[in-house]
């Protein structure tokens, strides 16, 4: 199901869309590096008021930030990768000789992934190295904290390319899927995760997933168990992805 | 055994026989498409109805039809881009669903328009097709870019390729499966004189090399040129096919003389056994025939003799070539026609 040539051809595809690639850059390394910058300034000009721009609190906060991004970044990079074929007419082509849908939707989401993961990836140790370069009086993030937070991110980023793949091929256009994803991210996740009278159910949400994974700070009062939190983002990729797949099998061009 | 016709017959007309209402002559295995009682309905609208169709190895065969007829239907049924509502069908003698993607291994096809990435070069985007072919396949990218003419192209972006170009790359995309059988949908859009020239040349050397030429088209005059079998469909049904011969030839037959007082000549000649219409047609008289009726010496004399008799010159007389356009008119269903 999963063949290099192909996975090769859908990355070639994703990495020529410079434009695409330096928003995606700039929304990870950029803001990861901008944060540390101006903390560092402030720092350096005023330290009895502004602490240290590194350190484990700092760390958790900006790992928090940067899984945010990642579902942002993986929602542009995943819903290209789930509708370029389709939105520029070669996936007709592309099924006329015969190669099975499934893994030409297989290399969509795998391909994405080799795009996103290794991105978030150089985020997550820029941040790292500098929370800990810059922990001045603070304490550093220890092994365990780099470790989880980078997981967290991680996880973020393949969930939200796996979301975005598999939604996109299902709705067969790209820009409505990443609107409807970050409206999802960004103003009903957290207002859904803020309603404290839905208890439990609140665990689903990716968010609160993500951030128990990394061990994060968590918003408001939830408390997340970790298996249930694995089992969330299982959840939320498996049935985008399932729905994806099926829908490029079964559509007709 | 050989699935390729003999040279001498690929060299002229190839022998073909009509298949409406006659018995399979033509082996299965010597087919490089076979449907049975095909049919795709979308809703209540049937879009092919009971398509039975032949298509021989070794030759280029044309596909007719009017817009909306089932042409490029049919091709998506066949490259499993859609599934049938009924019937079954067989490519390169490989029975389908089963057998597709063996068959499909060996075809190239352009459906409608070839479509590509136009972010990425030409050479990118037959890369990016041949990941999805076999591993040979990416042997033959320069090969077909030089045989299309693009090779000096090949790293300039889609985006900036005219039409025709565009209609190049595609035809080298489908030779990057080294293919038994081309697809080709309205492959002459967008090609000036010369690319049609070009391309008319490169199909007969396609068929040279014993690979079969599936052509959808509603260029008559093209698929004449270019085709030595051809089947006519209209509003989702087989209504002809054969050899272009053979579906020109029973088209309407007439004769056009240039007389003087032509009206009055017209009078004359329609009451003549075997006319079915005399009339004006661009500046000289035109005498169609009864489909019984053969243009020979005998219905000339007469025609000649009527007029002579009665005192009508007659400068010039002429049979009218029957065209595949005739032919083509008579069996399709007319824009009017379907609106009643």
């Amino acid at each position: 199901m999963f063949d290099r040539r192909l996975i090769a051809a859908d990355v070639l595809k994703l990495r020529r869309r410079r434009g695409m690639l330096s928003i995606t850059l700039l929304l990870t390394l950029g803001s990861m590096a901008l944060v540390f910058i101006v903390m560092a300034i402030q720092h350096a000009g005023n330290p009895a008021e502004y602490g240290p721009a590194g350190g484990l609190e700092n760390y958790r906060e900006n790992m928090s930030f940067l899984g945010l991004m990642a579902l942002v970044v993986g929602a542009i990079v995943g819903a290209t990768a789930g509708t370029q074929d389709l939105e520029s007419g070669v996936f007709r082509d592309l099924a006329a000789t015969g190669r099975s849908r499934t893994a030409l939707f297989a290399s969509r989401v795998t391909g994405a992934w080799a795009v996103v993961l290794p991105i978030i990836a150089l985020a997550a140790g820029v941040s790292g190295a500098a929370a800990t370069a810059l922990a001045g009086s603070l304490a550093a993030p220890d092994a365990g904290a780099l470790i989880a937070g980078t997981a967290s991110v991680l996880a973020a980023a393949a969930l939200g390319t796996a979301m975005a793949v598999g939604l996109s091929v299902l709705v067969g256009s790209r820009g409505p899927v990443i609107g409807i994803l970050l409206a999802f991210y960004l103003a009903i996740q957290p207002l859904v995760i803020g309603m404290g009278f839905l208890g439990d159910v609140r665990q689903v949400m990716p968010a609160a997933a993500l951030n128990r994974i990394g061990d994060l700070p968590q918003q408001g009062d939830l408390h997340v168990a970790l298996a249930i939190a694995i089992l969330a983002v299982i959840v939320w990729a498996a049935s985008s992805l399932g729905l994806g797949a099926w829908r490029t099998r079964t559509r007709e061009i | 055994m050989s699935f390729l016709l003999a040279p001498e017959a690929r060299a002229g007309r190839r022998p073909y026989r009509r298949l409406m209402n006659s018995t399979p002559l033509i082996e299965r295995e010597s087919l490089a498409v076979q449907t049975e009682g095909l049919g795709k309905r979308f809703g209540s609208r049937a879009a092919l109805e009971g398509v039975d169709l032949e298509v021989p190895r070794g030759c280029a065969f044309g596909f007719l039809g009017p817009n909306g007829a089932g042409k490029t239907t049919l091709i998506r049924l066949l490259l499993g881009l859609a599934e049938p509502s009924a019937g079954r069908m067989r490519l390169l003698g490989r029975e389908l669903p089963g057998g597709r993607a063996a068959a499909l291994a060996r075809v190239g096809a352009i459906v409608e328009e070839p479509r590509f990435h136009a972010h990425l070069t030409g050479r990118e985007n037959l890369d990016v097709h041949c990941a999805a072919r076999d591993r040979s396949a990416h042997a033959r990218i320069e090969g077909a870019l030089a045989r299309v003419g693009l090779a000096g192209r090949a790293d300039e972006r889609v985006k900036a390729y005219s039409l025709g170009m565009r209609q190049r790359l595609g035809v080298a995309r489908c030779l990057l499966a080294d293919p038994e059988l081309l697809v080709l949908d309205e492959p002459m859009n967008g090609l000036d004189p010369a690319g049609i020239l070009e391309f008319r040349k490169l199909i007969g050397e396609l068929v040279g090399e014993g690979r079969t030429v599936l052509l959808s088209s509603h260029l008559l005059d093209e698929v004449e040129k270019t085709c030595d079998l051809a089947a006519i469909v209209d509003q989702g049904r087989i209504v002809a096919q054969g050899s272009i011969g053979e579906l020109a030839g029973g088209g309407p037959r007439a004769i056009d003389i240039v007389c003087h007082s032509p009206a009055a000549a017209a009078r004359l000649l329609a009451a003549v056994p075997g006319v079915t219409r005399a009339g004006d047609h661009e500046g000289s008289l035109r005498v169609t025939l009864s489909p019984e009726a053969p243009v020979d010496r005998e219905i000339v004399t007469e025609l000649l003799r009527r007029l002579l008799d009665h005192g009508v010159a007659v400068e010039r007389v002429a049979p009218v070539a029957a065209s595949l356009e005739d032919r083509f008119l008579t069996m399709t269903t007319h824009l009017e026609d379907s609106h009643v």
